[in-house]
């Protein structure tokens, strides 16, 4: 138990430390904080024996209520002083809703907070992923114009976005869990608005509304539940549902698919893009966004057969189309997001399977995408902040200038698709748990072929990136662009975490070891053979241009997308949302 | 023992097979047509030619290409894991695009782009396939599929499909467009030459051995129906590639994912219901 | 052991360059590729890829505009290499000769090793053209194996050397020319 209270209460106890003392007293904390959460996240993990269940005493009930009350206001007034319609209506539609949820009174009770081998996982990603954001952070806001208050408090606000995130994933009561979930959206309110001009407002606001559609199902849900089930407990919620009242466990599964940016909601996390690129590295990799798997994780076990399969063709859908989306984007950001945001769809799809082997793949999914995407994103803001480059047109040649970048790069999209690393693996065991399914119930036919070409076009879209930074021009001189420590270190360690992963799926056996071997040996014989070849005799000739001399300029090739066919993309996505809504009342 | 063997020589009965399609193909046209060795006299030819490379990239993604591809089809005599061999595949050929994208060279961009399309007509099937056989067998296990009972009549329609990845897999009429020769020169092995080509042309001919493989899969156990369906299937995409004209990239993605998909889609939900 | 190095003309993969001709030649050369004359039981391949052939066959008198392309191509050509001028225009300037925006034959760039007089040249002169041209290319590799052996075999005067003399003709030149 101390594990997590330490693990909540460490984070909440530095967002206030972070204001006193000068930086380096800030930076050398920060950096002994994040040591410490990450051992303890992985002490839980190896010493992890049994599912923890305990009560909280009622006097935090009354805080967390206070809380509540504080944060909906908050957003009534966010809306109401910038005057944005949504906000003010689904702020007052929550308070309304919780108001009626207190005056319901369910009787089955159960422990507040709920430790599994599931949240012991996704603890270890919050934790460590979460924490080398953070340091990398300390390095990126010094590089921005802000006073030193305020950089104070973008540290201070992301270490309070870990506390929410432990806390959520420990959780067990579903009042407790709205709250959270709030907090995560508030948190991701204030950061995406960080920098305070038009544009972040509008696309904070966008992020805001959008979550409270999520906060809205939770809090149907809780009525619900109380209602039919007399509990607002998940594991009561979970140990006895009836396959005839399933519909607090679909509107919870709504908030995830909000909360997942799933395509009808796809809008805010893309626009939460204008903040400092810190704050996408975590929403998109070790917090936030994986509330959504995790959510549905935990409900995968109530879900009914029908349920179940439209949770599952929803999520390969979002795989599909989001990826599909993203072949026509060209800004670093956009690509990485879109990619987010179809591998959450595909997490999510995986959970509600809910298999044994399903299960595995959507935690391992869960656990590389963070690494991958946070390697990714870290290297998007050193473009940014080193080269001033956010599109991918202009990164022609980077190899040139910075080789290690585009290590990182490298690294990070082969990591999302190829053999060996854990990303594939989660792959691979998504197609053999879906073909499992397809023996049962041939509508999942219909899952795999989103999930073949959803994965066909990352594969494309990835590449498509790669390819640009190797496109080396015979002439140019190499001019190494120094990067800061800082920097790099976070990388590497991300780099690390990917090949202790592999390590892991060479102990568990989802491979033969042949299978994890040859690829590994494949890419280790890449610099091998740099190194080996020299091509001394070899002529260095230019390319063949037809005899012409001219020079050539080499752009990149988009994919033109039609507006019709996001639209349509967005529509079937909502078609979707609404039959699992409608089909679970019928 | 015999895998072993099996695998150290198959580039050089991919090169036979090659050269004998070389020849039929020339008889097809009522010509005689090169020895049946041809292959290797080219072969023979590279090594004296003074080797001429761009950069070292280039050049070592395309030697990855061919040994990441004969690793894949290492693995299917082996017996391995039918989607693993499926996305090692794919592995290596993005080996190659990213070769073809490491030069400046205008046709080798194309040839590259057109090969990441071609992938994208054709791996949706390839994974479509492997679940197939996995309802069938229960296993993605290849040694598993080789002992069951012959697959075609219960995947007739997935080997439909499979027939018409076969052209664009081996760069044939009309699914050659990733290839071109003479429109965009070879695409993306425009920039090797010398020793270095001779990397790509050998993978050419692992690229035969490693679908004729898949396609021998559909005979189960047997191995009299493999080698009649190698011989018709040879035929057959012989005879369409002299008998068509290449199609557009743009073409070809919908003529293969529609028909291919639907094709496969029918056959799982078929084989779901059975 | 039986003579391995005898296998080495057996692929000769042509390079076709059209530097101004009228396209009687090069129709002449796509024909010996057709299933009548067959060029492909030599083992030729039309690769049009400079760095993958062997044999550069060009038609045409060499044009003002496409000497620059002649030369660059010519140069991409690893070696060992033939250069086979087909028809005779590409051999001598032919009916183009003498005009003011035409250079006369491909020699005045490139080294020519073979010359195929005709206008148009016939599908058999080409093949007998090539399969000379597989003669020069394989003592062209042996050359290359002993590079001493070049410089002094080949005529030198007064330190040019003269390809026109040592070529192979094929057949007569048009006494016309
Ligand atoms: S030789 Fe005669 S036929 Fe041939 S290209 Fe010249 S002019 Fe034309």
């Amino acid at each position: 138990m101390s594990i997590y209270s330490t693990l909540i209460a460490a984070p909440l106890l530095f967002a206030v430390l972070v204001f006193v003392g000068t930086r380096r007293v800030r930076d050398v904390l920060s950096a002994i904080f994040i040591v410490i959460l990450g051992a303890l996240s992985l002490s839980n993990i190896f010493s992890f024996n049994a599912p923890l269940e305990m009560s909280l005493p009622e006097t935090f009930h009354v805080l967390f209520i206070l809380i509540d009350v504080a944060v909906l206001a908050y957003f009534l007034w966010q809306g109401a002083l910038l005057k944005h319609a949504y906000v003010i209506f689904f702020a007052l539609v929550q308070i309304l809703l919780y108001g009626a949820v207190m005056f319901l009174s369910p009787s089955i009770v159960s422990g507040d907070i709920f430790v599994d081998d599931i949240s012991a996982v996704m603890l270890l990603v919050i934790n460590i992923v979460g924490g080398i954001i953070i340091v990398y952070a300390l390095e990126y806001i010094e590089n921005e114009e802000f006073t030193s208050l305020k950089k104070n408090g973008f540290i201070a606000m992301l270490f309070f976005f870990l506390a929410v995130m432990n806390f959520i994933v420990c959780t067990n009561n579903i009042e407790i869990f709205f709250l959270l979930f709030e907090l995560t959206t508030l948190c991701s309110y204030i950061l995406i608005a960080y920098r305070g001009d038009a544009l972040s407002r509008k696309n904070a606001l966008q992020a805001l509304w959008m979550n409270q559609i999520g906060g809205i199902a939770i809090l149907a849900a809780l009525i619900f539940s109380i209602l039919q089930y007399d509990t607002v407990y998940f594991d009561v919620l979970i140990a006895n549902s009836n396959p005839l009242y399933l519909l607090p466990i679909v509107l919870l599964a709504i908030a995830a698919f909000v909360k997942g940016a799933s395509i009808p909601f796809d809008k805010w996390l893309l626009g939460a893009m204008v903040a400092p690129t810190p704050v996408s590295a975590i929403l998109h990799s070790a917090t936030m966004v994986k509330i959504a798997p995790y959510l549905m994780l935990k409900l995968a076990p109530a879900m009914s057969g029908f349920v179940s399969l439209t949770i599952t063709l929803i999520g390969t859908f979002v795989f599909f189309s989001a990826s599909l989306l993203a072949l026509s984007k060209d800004y670093f950001k956009e690509i990485l997001g879109l990619s987010t945001i179809a591998l959450l769809g595909l997490m999510m799809a995986l959970a509600a399977i809910g298999t044994p082997e399903a299960v595995t793949a959507c935690l391992v999914l869960i656990v590389f995408h963070a690494i991958s995407k946070a390697l990714l994103f870290l290297q998007a803001g050193i473009l940014e902040k080193n080269f001033h480059l956010k599109y991918v047109d202009d990164i022609n040649g980077l190899v040139n200038h910075a080789p290690l970048v585009v290590f990182f790069i490298v690294i990070g999209f082969a990591s999302l698709t190829l053999p060996p690393f854990g990303a594939f693996i989660a792959k691979f065991m998504a197609i053999e748990s879906i073909a499992g399914e397809i023996i049962h119930n041939p509508l999942y036919a219909f899952a795999l072929i989103f999930l073949a070409l959803g994965s066909v076009f990352l594969t494309l879209l990835y590449f498509k990136v790669v390819t640009k930074l190797f496109a080396k021009d015979a002439d140019v001189k190499s001019r190494h662009v120094e990067i800061s420590k800082f920097y790099t270190i976070p990388s590497f360690l991300l780099v690390f975490l990917l090949l202790i992963g592999m390590y892991i799926s060479f102990e568990r056996a989802f491979l033969s070891s042949l299978e994890i071997v040859v690829p590994l040996v494949l890419i280790a014989l890449i610099p091998a053979l740099f190194s080996l070849l020299l091509f001394k005799k070899a002529h260095r000739v230019k390319e063949y241009n037809c005899g012409e001399k001219d020079d050539i300029q080499l752009s990149m090739y988009y994919f033109h997308m039609p507006r019709r066919v996001q639209i349509t993309l967005t529509i079937l996505a909502t078609l979707g949302m609404w039959i699992l809504l409608l089909g679970t009342i019928v | 023992m015999i895998e072993i063997l099996l695998i150290v020589c198959a580039p050089l009965i991919g090169g036979l097979i090659y050269g004998l399609e070389r020849k039929m193909r020339a008889r097809m046209q009522n010509r005689q047509g090169p020895p049946l060795l041809q292959p290797f006299y080219d072969m023979w030819k590279l090594i004296d030619k003074q080797a001429f490379i761009i950069n070292p990239y280039h050049t070592i993604l395309g030697m990855m290409h061919f040994i990441s591809l004969w690793m894949v089809v290492a693995f299917i005599i082996l017996g391995e894991n039918l989607l693993y061999v499926i996305f090692l595949h794919l592995l290596s050929s993005i080996f190659l695009i990213l070769a073809g994208f490491s030069v400046k060279s205008i046709y080798s961009h194309i040839g590259s782009n057109r090969e990441l399309l071609a992938i994208l007509a054709y791996e949706p099937i390839l994974i479509m396939l492997g679940v197939g056989f996995f309802i069938l067998n229960g296993s993605f296990d290849i040694s598993v599929i080789r002992e069951n009972s012959p697959a075609l009549a219960s995947l007739f329609l997935l080997f439909l499909a499979f027939l018409m990845l076969i052209p664009i897999k081996l760069k044939k009429s009309p699914f050659d467009a990733s290839e071109a020769h003479q429109e965009i020169v070879g695409g993306v092995e425009i920039e090797f030459s010398g020793v270095f080509f001779e990397f790509l042309y050998m993978a050419k001919w692992l690229e035969y051995i490693f679908i004729y493989l898949l396609l021998m899969l559909f005979a189960g156990d047997n191995i009299l129906l493999g080698t009649g369906l190698f011989a018709i299937v040879f035929f057959l995409v012989n005879l369409v590639d002299n008998a068509t004209a290449r199609i557009k990239m743009s073409h070809l993605l919908k003529i293969v994912l529609g028909i291919g998909l639907t094709l496969g889609m029918c056959n799982l939900i078929g084989l779901s219901y059975v | 052991m039986f003579n391995l190095k005898k296998y080495r003309k057996k692929s000769p993969w042509i390079l076709h360059y059209n530097a101004g001709s009228c396209n009687g030649c090069d129709i002449e050369i796509l024909a010996s590729l057709a299933p009548k004359y067959d060029l492909e039981r030599f083992g030729v391949v039309n690769t049009g890829n400079p760095k993958q052939s062997d044999i550069f066959l060009v038609t045409g008198p060499v044009t003002l505009r496409s000497r620059e392309r002649l030369v660059e191509l010519y140069m991409q050509m690893p070696e060992p290499k033939v250069v086979v001028a087909v028809g005779s225009c590409s051999c001598t300037g032919g009916v183009f000769r003498d005009m003011y925006n035409v250079e006369d034959g491909v020699d005045r760039y490139i080294p020519v090793d073979v010359y195929i007089p005709g206008c148009a040249v016939s599908p058999e002169l080409i093949i007998d053209g090539l399969v000379q041209g597989l003669e020069i290319l394989e003592q062209k590799t042996k050359e290359m194996e002993k590079p001493l052996k070049l410089f002094k075999e080949s005529t030198c005067e007064e330190g040019i050397v003269n390809r026109r003399d040592t070529a192979l003709k094929v057949g007569k030149i048009d006494e016309k020319n």
